[in-house]
């Protein structure tokens, strides 16, 4: 996934009269959510350019072990792949829902995901974390933006770990031409069995914060338009590089395209295949009719 | 003559007291830990190993693959075969041993042996009754059989059962045990304070010279054991409280200070023929020579630490040594009075000629060759580490000293225990 090509530009933050908002911490996300119903979204077809920042933040050793049981990795002394995410998804949630945006929070679809990092970082570590939209663009279904997730050590300029989630905001009109995404390859195999119970959407949104109704329970999900609830893309996509045979390597990164939801419970397949480099991965229903997850992990 | 398995490296967690800093981490993940260690140290990437041997006492059900699992978890080729074992604290050493001897006949040619024990993470289990009703429940096949089953249920049962740290035919906890043991032999609180505080200092002397660089890596932060108390004393040691032995005639002795606590952590070892040692350019420390197992009839009168009592004139024997060969004697403090009993009886001469059958006493170990970087009482005893990391920490003391013979002697539950030499 490049950096966006969108209309409304990418560029860092500083080139665009941006300001930093620093918070404590993670916020508590329920009260946000229950704002971005409130909030009127702005007119403008375009991102703020404003990065929130959390500062001295640590994914502390339970919390690793709840991520770690919840998807199947060894509690190691780094944090998986994927943890530093948790650190930013608050600030991300604090920028969607404070900053002016064209779309609400809540009815977002998360369509991609990447995590990438030069070298992992320890379980406990001070870290900051940084958060900010770096692009839009058109989409068949609507627009999408780009949110760009920094880790550096605390107190250090270096950035080690980063991310990128991309979210589908639909009925958003956008001008200029769909970018069409670049697939990622999907590959094909009876693979193994996941048994997806139908409270793993609380036990993710208990240790991540995301909270988002539509992960919680049937008639939470069924208010905004789901037969049933749904997997978090984030544990979905943690759970497949999990499996992957041994430690992920120290400088790595993983992308994700999120594809049908993964309804709760399920039973669905989870193929993965060594490719040079790394591997390629693929979360699919059982019958293997529809794909909940593409992925692609590479050694940097 | 069969070819000898040579100890080529070692890895450990630091050892943390239950319920402290891994907490939240199982023995799987401990397990990884020392193995992610090792393979790192010893460049095991990808390698196919003749096979990973290990264990936990601390067991739950659903890890009835539990090597497997951790080794399908490391660096190492999937392609590498493992297998539990499970012998309480003689668990580590066992391993070792069985690898050992898959070596000597040129079964494999390497492979890692060890242990990992989470007591923080021990499994809890349902009430017995309750899981017999479970179990006619799911066979049930009708209505009535059902009910049948159902109406078994008793309020009681929902009470979860935590383990027991005590001896399933004698009622006794190993502490009561190791009590009785003490008394029978008159092992005194100071003598007992003594080992421990040789122990403390002992190993954070070797802590200071950089010993444990290669024997241990880093996990969650935690850089050294928890237990260790480098400046304890024999006043702080003796102004602790008896815990074990209160209700004995003698004055009790044991205390939190010369006792091991729940410990969590994980040891492994690396083992192979000097081949394979050669081919992959790692340096032999030493070589596991021999083994000796023994056991007790603690139900009935013997002491249930004192197994290692028998094994080891039974392995020097076997051997033609005794132990004025030795230059080193590892002796496993599960508790001091239990390291005091052993050596007392050795130099016993009614017990050695009466009990063991020896002309005369086995003799008396010389305390300078006796735990000289510190032992459990020092670094805690995660129950199937233990031995992993005796016979690592053995290894290099021999190999760093350029050579000599070590005896290594660890004592189980069940009145179990075990032995081993070791030459460089």
């Amino acid at each position: 996934m490049g950096r966006s090509t969108g209309r409304a530009g990418t560029g860092p933050a500083s080139s665009q009269a941006a300001g930093v908002r620093t918070v404590d911490g993670p916020p508590p996300l329920a009260p946000l959510y229950a704002r971005s119903l409130l909030r009127r979204p702005r007119r403008a077809v375009d991102f703020p350019r404003t990065t929130v920042r959390a500062q001295g933040v640590r994914a502390d050793v339970e919390r690793v072990a709840a991520f770690c049981r919840a998807t199947g990795f060894p509690v190691r002394d780094v944090l998986p792949l994927p943890v530093p995410h948790l650190l930013g998804f608050g600030l991300q949630v604090d920028l969607l829902v404070r900053e002016p945006f064209p779309f609400r929070l809540l009815g977002l679809v998360h369509v991609r995901q990447s995590f990438e990092q030069s070298a992992p970082l320890p379980v406990d570590a001070p870290l900051d974390v940084f958060v900010r939209a770096v692009g839009m663009r058109a989409h068949q279904r609507g627009a999408t933006v780009e949110l760009l997730t920094e880790v550096s050590r605390a107190g250090t300029a270096q950035v080690v770990w980063s991310g990128r989630s991309r979210y589908l905001a639909r009925g958003v009109r956008m001008p200029g031409t769909p970018v069409a995404e670049e697939r990622l390859p999907a590959p094909e195999g009876e693979g193994t069995l996941w048994r997806v119970p139908a409270d793993t959407g609380r036990e993710y949104a208990a240790l991540s914060g995301d909270v988002n109704p539509i992960h919680l329970s049937r008639p939470t999900a069924r208010l905004l338009g789901f037969r049933r609830a749904l997997a978090h893309g984030v544990w979905t996509a943690s759970r497949s590089l999990a499996a992957l045979g041994g430690p992920a390597p120290a400088a790595a990164r993983f992308e994700v395209a999120f594809g049908a939801p993964l309804l709760l419970p399920s039973t669905v397949r989870h193929v993965a295949r060594q490719v040079p480099g790394g591997w390629e991965t693929a979360v699919r229903s059982r019958d293997g009719s529809r794909v909940h997850l593409t992925g692609r992990l590479t050694r940097r | 003559m069969t070819r000898r398995a040579a100890i080529v490296a070692g890895n450990r967690t630091p050892f943390v007291r239950a319920g402290r800093r891994y907490a939240q981490v199982s023995a799987q993940d401990l397990l990884v830990a020392a193995l992610d260690g090792l393979v790192a140290r010893c460049g095991l990437a990808g390698e196919r190993l003749g096979e990973v041997v290990a264990g936990a006492v601390l067991k739950h059900s659903r890890d009835l693959n539990l090597t497997r699992e951790a080794v399908l978890s490391t660096a190492l080729d999937a392609a590498t075969p493992a297998y539990d074992v499970q012998q309480a604290c003689a668990t580590g050493l066992e391993t070792a041993v069985l690898l050992a001897n898959k070596i000597a006949l040129g079964q494999v040619e390497s492979g890692i042996a060890g242990g990992a024990d989470s007591a923080s993470d021990a499994p809890i289990a349902l009430d017995d009754r309750l899981r017999r009703v479970l179990l006619d429940l799911s066979r049930a096949r009708t209505p009535a059989a059902r009910l049948a089953a159902l109406s078994r249920l008793r309020p009681g049962q929902l009470r979860p059962v935590p383990p027991r740290n005590a001896e399933p035919r004698t009622g006794l906890s190993m502490g009561e045990h190791a009590a009785r043991t003490a008394a029978a032999w008159e092992v005194s609180r100071q003598a007992q304070d003594e080992l421990a505080l040789a122990s403390h200092r002992n190993l954070a002397a070797a802590y200071e010279r950089g010993f444990l660089d290669d024997l241990l890596t880093p996990y969650l932060g935690v850089r050294r054991d928890d237990l260790l108390r480098p400046d304890t004393s024999l006043e702080k040691l003796a102004a602790l409280p008896p815990v074990f032995g209160r209700d004995l005639e003698q004055p009790a002795t044991m205390t939190a200070g010369n006792s091991t606590p729940l410990t969590d952590g994980a040891a492994v070892v690396l083992l192979a023929s000097d081949e394979w040692a050669a081919q992959h350019r790692l340096p032999v420390l030493a070589h596991l020579v021999d083994a000796e197992t023994a056991a007790v009839d603690h139900v009935h009168g013997e002491g249930l630490l004192t197994a290692p009592v028998w094994a080891v004139p039974r392995l020097l024997q076997r051997n033609g040594l005794t132990l004025d060969d030795l230059d080193v004697v590892e002796v496993h403090e599960a508790f001091a009075s239990t390291v005091l009993a052993t050596l007392a009886a050795w130099e016993d001469e009614e017990f050695c000629r009466d009990r063991l059958g020896l002309e005369k006493p086995l003799g008396s170990v010389d305390r300078a060759r006796l735990n000289p970087v510190g032992s459990s009482l020092a670094t805690g005893h995660p129950f199937a580490a233990t031995g992993a990391r005796i016979l690592a920490t053995t290894a290099k003391l021999l190999a760093e000293r350029g050579g000599g013979r070590a005896l290594i002697s660890i004592c189980a539950a069940g009145g179990q225990g075990i032995a081993a030499l070791v030459e460089a």
